[in-house]
């Protein structure tokens, strides 16, 4: 049991971490843009906190609260700077700033530079992930159903109808973006303080794509979908491990079935809102992410 | 200055492949509209493709070159049967998740044929090193840029004066006019992402000989330039690709040569910014998503 325990631990903390950041990706999703910057969002919160934390001596709750204030920020900015852009010009915008960060993190030598910022305390527990993925996913719950929330599904589905109606698009965008960086950069500080290393490779491309699997995976209509998509797919690999040379090649063939198969994600909404429809059969002509 | 110019060579050598790999890539964008993940898997077959013509068939540089553009071709028709058929004219993310699984289980299957080190692909002609007044430049190095030549040459005649080049310009313009016209858009499908496996198959062998090494992983690095080629050239003209991709080389060799090599890896996604924040259809335009 203890055995079975040691071994599923970190997969869960891990599994954990991905689902925060994956609803923070939703969230910055359902009001249009794509983003593939959510790593670099995550990996900047974790940086500052847990420079925070290390050098300064800083608690941990208020680091958390830094490395927040730090992603919505940055994810404001990002939000102002693409909110003209078509949705697949934005998605590529925000690679690029994904990547510069990375290589930005890795030219700073007081950040460790190449070698990784290291030293970080442990404040990481099991409970505190999942203390913490619940408030994430009750915040998410009532963002689908606040004035916010309609708004920026309203403005996804078509931007222009939105603004005749009244609704402030540039700033539903931009705030959305911004919410959505906090809950990544919230992911990243715990990520931080649990493996106890920040470095630039956790920012990259790879990364965010990941991020961005997790939530068209699992259906990025409802949280539910983030959610499941990142427990499921950080589990997946360890289930697979009884084959731990084929696990990944199994993980590729998987995930392309499952898209081929089911293009809107494992758990769609029904249109008019109320319960996620799990499995269902509703299949649409061309899939609205 | 001689410096600069010898930078300014080595730049053009690399940029031609990224030229090469690029427009292979841009091709399959502009026709299906499909974002294909696994394109730096072409390149790394290539790449393996000559690590076997050599071991097991000839060492002529030219026989080199064909097996390893035939093994790109071969998983190039494979990953458009599986991945990329199945899923074509669906929202973009669709097709993007489809070809990251193909390329997942192609990177980690090549891990498991070939080993996760790189392997030592033999040289197959005398390294010999000629001197253009301070400038030297290797032998290798010149086939390198030939190849990229020849095959840049050969796809702009095949786009603009072949029947099918003009069968893919019209489906790349508005497939269903093209269909509507007589174009079998099926068949242009295949024989683009058979084009675009050669292309980057080619690029692969290249580089394989340059570097004598061929990797699981190569791919990702040449593929995500590649990407940002395609974005900042825009994808409606090829020469502007080619173009782009040649000023990449030279810029990241004159970076790595007078500013620092780690801020190399930079420079793409720098100029991929500020150009999509000015020019969101890149310098020279592209076709409507």
């Amino acid at each position: 049991m203890s055995e079975l325990l040691t071994f599923w631990t970190p997969v869960l903390i891990t599994a954990g971490i991905n689902s925060i950041v994956a609803v923070g990706l939703y969230i910055t999703m359902s009001s249009g843009p794509l983003s593939v910057a959510h790593a670099a969002l995550a990996g900047m919160g974790g940086y500052l906190a847990a420079v925070l934390t290390t050098n300064f001596g800083w608690p941990f709750p208020v680091a958390i609260v830094a490395g927040m204030a730090l992603g919505f920020l940055t994810g404001l900015l990002l939000g102002l700077l693409i909110v003209r852009m078509n949705e697949l010009v934005a998605g590529l915008t925000t690679l690029g700033f994904g990547e510069t960060m990375a290589v930005i993190a890795f030219n700073i030598d007081y950040i460790g530079g190449a070698n990784a910022f290291t030293g970080i305390p442990m404040r990481t527990s099991l409970p505190l992930v999942y203390v913490v993925l619940a408030a994430v996913l009750f915040a998410a719950w009532r963002y689908d159903h606040s004035r916010l929330g309609f708004a920026a599904r309203a403005t996804r589905d078509s931007p222009l109808t939105a603004a005749a109606m009244g609704i402030d698009i540039v700033w539903v965008k931009s705030f959305t973006f911004g919410v959505g960086g906090a809950i990544a950069a919230l992911g990243g500080v715990l990520r931080a303080h649990y493996i106890l290393v920040q470095g630039p490779e956790d920012m990259g491309f790879f990364v965010s794509v990941g991020f961005l699997i997790f939530v068209v995976f699992g259906g990025s209509y409802t949280f539910w979908g983030p959610l499941f998509g990142g427990m499921v797919l950080t589990v997946l690999p360890e289930l697979l491990r009884f084959s731990s040379k084929d696990r990944f090649i199994i993980y590729g063939i998987l995930l392309t079935l499952m898209v081929i198969i089911r293009p809107q994600g494992l758990i769609t909404r029904v249109p008019t809102g109320g319960a996620p429809k799990w499995f269902g059969r509703r299949r649409r002509a061309s899939t609205p992410v | 200055m001689d410096l600069f110019l010898q930078q300014v060579l080595n730049g053009l050598m690399i940029g031609s492949t990224y030229a090469v790999v690029a427009l292979g890539f841009s091709l399959v964008f502009s026709v299906m509209r499909v974002v294909n993940m696994a394109h730096p898997e072409f390149f790394m077959a290539g790449a393996f493709g000559a690590f076997l013509t050599i071991t097991y068939v000839t060492k002529n540089v030219l026989g080199v070159l064909v097996g390893g553009m035939a093994v790109a071709l071969a998983v190039g028709l494979v990953v458009e049967r599986v991945a990329i058929r199945p899923v074509r004219g669906r929202y973009v993310m669709i097709p993007f998740i489809a070809t990251s699984g193909v390329g997942i289980t192609l990177q980690h299957g090549a891990e498991r044929l070939f080993g996760s080190d790189p392997v030592l692909v033999p040289p197959v002609m005398p390294s010999v090193s000629y001197s253009l007044g301070p400038l030297s430049v290797t032998r290798m190095q010149l086939v390198t840029l030939g190849i990229a030549a020849v095959l840049m040459l050969a796809l702009r005649y095949y786009v603009r004066n072949t029947k099918w080049g003009r069968a893919t310009r019209a489906v790349a313009e508005r497939p269903d006019v093209a269909a509507a016209f007589g174009v079998d858009v099926d068949f242009v499908s295949r024989l683009t992402v058979g084009i675009s496996a050669l292309m980057a198959g080619a690029a692969g062998v290249t580089i394989g000989l340059l570097y004598t090494s061929a990797w699981a992983f190569m791919g990702l690095l040449f593929g995500l330039k590649s990407f940002v080629c395609m974005l900042v050239a825009g994808n409606r003209h090829i020469e502007g690709v080619m173009v782009i991709g040649l000023l990449l080389g030279v810029l990241e060799a004159l970076v790595s040569g007078y500013v620092t090599s780690t801020l190399r890896d930079a420079v793409a996604f720098g100029v991929l910014v500020v150009v999509l924040v000015f020019k969101p259809k890149g310098l020279f335009g592209s076709y409507d998503v």
